[in-house]
């Protein structure tokens, strides 16, 4: 047992041990779940985390827990004795998540608070019915029985305390007026009353009877004291006399403050005193150093009223701190406007005075740029986390989903280490589920014998892979299933309403997957307990514009499909050119951006309605003049005179006519103001280095205009 | 049954006394020398406890000394693991190495404060003394 945590308490050190158990038992689990049986390595691994968990929690007199972890140990037993042949593997996995599921679920109680009642009944009849059938098979393979497993009842037992979660901590500190007579014999009955409701007591100066000096100290600093009780703030008033005292303070406190107030009081020095090395002769057994020995809690100097028992929250040296992420948030805010501030510095205009001696200044500046990147880079690996826990949970759904669906179902992961932010991990763990169960659902074929007929592994096979390129994290969901059939999913759409009539060839292949993502399109008859709904997708699409992210879409009929989530890789600073139309800097996200060409008037297409289209080496694309679209004076109208810019946006592409590229940099952005009325194209704001307002353009956005447009 | 408690607080005493009469007689001590020699006096008379409860911060000597003392007396004495009297320690002390301490020690059970009584009852069950 590891030593740093031997001062938690014997329920908290239960629940640790237990949940670490558990996890490793998960990881063997699913690790072997695809093999045809347990070796003799993992028996062995989960016979002693049952056995563990099952003699932990007798001690502690949870009943349930016991029972279940004991019939489970039984079960392993007979496999680590007899090795019988041709255990159903896949059933003895089940049985296992199903024990290791249910005392999650009671430890779980148990850290809220709660008793751990869940009912064990119908697990351990299951658990005793494999059993039996294990030792029938075990009969007939004509091994020889081994003796019973013998169980030692625990003969010790830990009563845990009363839960004290509900306890409240207060600081409450007298002062008494300054002619008050006998204050210590005051404070005394307050110690007295407080008595009745105190779970502990702790007072400064706590010689008040003894020591009748003590009055004039408490007439001086006042009387100071630490409570903890189930009673509330208004009972504890009530108990206090507060005749004679000139002010009563009153502070809650939480069981942190709590424990590192004790420190303040002496707790440890008082009553903790350790035995004088003689006292500890009667101990002969030799024992670790830190160990307490008999002898240790004899009580020395004990006053009337004396509070008792010991510090349980000492403060703990760690070298992992957790901090609250609404301060990381905070950090990161800062430092953006420290990016802004930078460049406001930087690039101010007082800077651009013709003849300036700026060699220094340029020196400083650099290093200034060097160490704001570097602090950029830090607080984002920061709030980075991997993808394991995501993965981990996908390697669950994929093994009781297709296990639910009877099919045999492989799951590869690739790059499960990828790092992304922390809030992005929580946007895309339910898409991904979705994504995931899909496959499962959708992606492989019912039968195995509709993937052998076609020469595929009656297995089938799920990659789950992540990795990290350009600034964005793609994540994929790979099948070798059957794939999506283009001609299908036209005929759904056409009869779900959800494309006007245009023939089939008019659209492109991505068009027709990204189909599956509309509202309430299924091409699934059945609905199942999975999947089959057609809400999802659409849920699944929403989810991931919302961090700027999508969804890739590709497959081939009989052979497949892959779904790749596409993420940026951080929300709050992206790379951006700031450009220039009229008076007005506009910002363009730089990974969005395909090309800058200067175009002549007979490359533009006049549609009679006002639209315009340009034709650049064959190819045409709808053409925006963002002046005319925010009406902006004075502004190049000539398309000669302006750059064109073809911005690229999910495989859809659009030009826009601006005036002048002005920089490359670094952009924080900042969502628009409420009070600005949503303009649409334009997905949020940021502050230039001279201290002007920049609009971000939303390339999603402006193809969504566009196309309505049309 | 005849029970022994041992406990120097006023308040856990009067509580744990009205508890414990239930089961049996109970003699109340209020420290560690004190409960050593009762027990002591208890088995010369041939009437031995069935049940010690022992608080463990107490003056003179502590709840781990009286339960080494106890059980280095039954030892020497020759009784058998079966016919020892049954210790259940009472502390607000709830840290792992206390607890496995008291284990090693020869306790058969030991009570976090406060009380659980249902649960301290169901022990007694299973110590086999109710």
């Amino acid at each position: 047992m590891a030593e740093e945590f031997n001062t938690e308490s014997m329920l908290d050190m239960f629940l640790y041990e237990s949940g670490q158990l558990l996890e490793k038992l998960e990881g063997i689990i699913l690790e072997k779940q695809d093999a045809d049986c347990f070796d003799d390595a993992d028996i062995n691994e989960i016979f002693r985390v049952m056995h563990t968990i099952k003699g932990s929690s007798g001690v502690l007199m949870y009943d349930n827990i016991t029972k279940v972890t004991h019939k489970l140990e039984d079960v392993f037993y007979y496999l680590r004795e007899s090795h019988p042949d041709d255990v159903p593997h896949m059933e003895l996995v089940e049985h296992v998540l199903a024990v290791s599921d249910f005392v999650t679920g009671e430890l779980d109680k148990l850290k809220n608070g709660e008793q751990p009642d869940g009912d064990e009944k119908q697990l351990v009849e299951d658990l005793d019915e494999f059993l039996g059938r294990l030792k029938g098979e075990i009969t007939k393979q004509g091994i020889q029985m081994p003796q019973a497993n013998k169980h030692v009842e625990p003969t010790q037992f830990y009563i845990t305390p009363v839960a004290g979660d509900d306890s409240h901590f207060y600081r409450i500190s007298i002062h008494y007026r300054s002619d008050t007579q006998m204050s210590n014999l005051r404070a005394y009955s307050a110690t007295y009353a407080l008595k009745e409701v105190a779970e502990d007591l702790l007072y400064t100066p706590d010689d008040i009877l003894s020591n009748e000096a003590s009055a004039d100290v408490i007439v001086a600093e006042g009387f100071h004291m630490l409570l903890q009780t189930k009673s509330s703030k208004e009972e504890v008033i009530a108990l206090i006399d507060s005749s004679e005292a000139e002010e009563i303070n009153f502070d809650e406190l939480t069981k942190e403050e709590y424990g590192n107030a004790l420190g303040e009081f002496g707790r440890e020095q008082v009553i903790l005193e350790p035995a004088p090395a003689e006292k500890a002769k009667a101990d002969a057994k030799p024992e670790k150093k830190e160990a307490p020995k008999p002898g240790d809690y004899v009580v020395k100097t004990k006053e009337a009223g004396k509070g008792k028992t010991l510090a349980k929250n000492q403060p703990k040296q760690q070298s992992i701190i957790s901090v609250n992420v609404e301060k990381m948030d905070a950090l990161m805010d800062l430092i953006g406007e420290l990016v802004i501030a930078e460049a406001v510095v930087l690039q101010n205009p007082d800077l651009k005075v013709p003849g300036l001696e700026l060699s220094n200044f340029q020196k400083a500046s650099g290093q200034l740029s060097k160490i704001t990147t570097e602090l950029q880079e830090v607080i984002m690996s920061m709030r980075m986390m991997p993808l394991t826990n995501v993965f981990q949970k996908m390697r669950r759904i994929v093994f009781d989903v297709s296990r639910k669906l009877g099919k045999d179902i492989e799951l590869e992961v690739v790059g499960e280490n990828t790092e992304v932010d922390k809030n992005i991990i929580e946007h895309i763990t339910d898409p991904l589920m979705h994504l995931v169960r899909n496959s499962v659902d959708h992606g492989i074929e019912e039968n195995s014998e509709d993937r052998t007929s076609i020469g595929k592994p009656a297995k089938g096979k799920i990659t789950l892979e992540a990795k990290n390129e350009g600034g964005k994290v793609y994540i994929s969901v790979k099948d070798d299933g059957k794939g999506l059939n283009k001609e299908k999913l036209y005929q759904k759409a056409l009869e779900k309403g959800v494309i006007e009539n245009k023939p089939m060839s008019e659209f492109t292949d991505k068009e027709i997957f990204r189909f599956i993502t509309l509202p309430g399109f299924s091409t699934k008859e059945e609905v199942t307990e999975y999947s089959g709904r057609g809400v999802g997708m659409d849920v699944v699409v929403k989810n991931i514009q919302s961090i700027s992210g999508r969804l890739d879409i590709n497959s081939v009929e009989f052979e497949g499909s892959e779904m790749t989530l596409v993420i940026p890789l951080t929300l709050a600073i992206i790379n951006g050119i700031v450009v220039q139309v009229g008076n007005s800097p506009f910002v363009i996200e730089t990974a969005s951006i395909k090309e800058f060409v200067r175009v002549g008037e007979d490359s533009l297409i006049h549609e009679p309605s006002g639209e315009e289209y340009i034709v650049l080496r064959g190819e045409c694309y709808p053409f925006i003049r963002l002046n005319e679209k925010y009406d902006l004076p004075d502004s190049v109208h000539k398309i000669e005179e302006g750059i064109v810019v073809v911005l690229e946006h999910e495989g859809s592409q659009v030009c826009v006519l601006i005036d002048k590229l002005l920089q490359e940099q670094e952009i924080v952005v900042k969502p628009i103001p409420p009070y600005v009325k949503k303009v649409k194209g334009l997905s949020g704001c940021t502050q230039l280095g001279d201290g002007s307002i920049a609009l971000i353009l939303d390339i999603a956005g402006l193809l969504m205009h566009d196309g309505e447009r049309r | 049954m005849k029970i022994l408690l041992a406990e120097d607080d006023f308040a856990s005493r009067k509580f744990m006394d009205k508890q414990l009469s239930r089961y049996g007689e109970c003699d109340v001590m209020v420290d560690g020398e004190e409960a050593v020699d009762a027990f002591m006096m208890a088995l010369e008379d041939g009437e031995p406890y069935d049940l010690a409860c022992l608080d463990v911060m107490m003056p003179v000597m502590d709840g781990y000394q009286v339960l080494k003392a106890i059980r280095d007396i039954e030892a020497q004495k020759g009784i058998p693991k079966s016919k020892r009297v049954k210790v259940i320690m009472t502390t607000a002390l709830n840290d792992e190495r206390n607890v496995k301490m008291a284990f090693e020690l020869g306790c058969e059970a030991y009570a976090g404060k406060p009380i659980d009584v249902e649960k301290f009852e169901k022990v007694l069950n299973k110590l086999g003394l109710i």
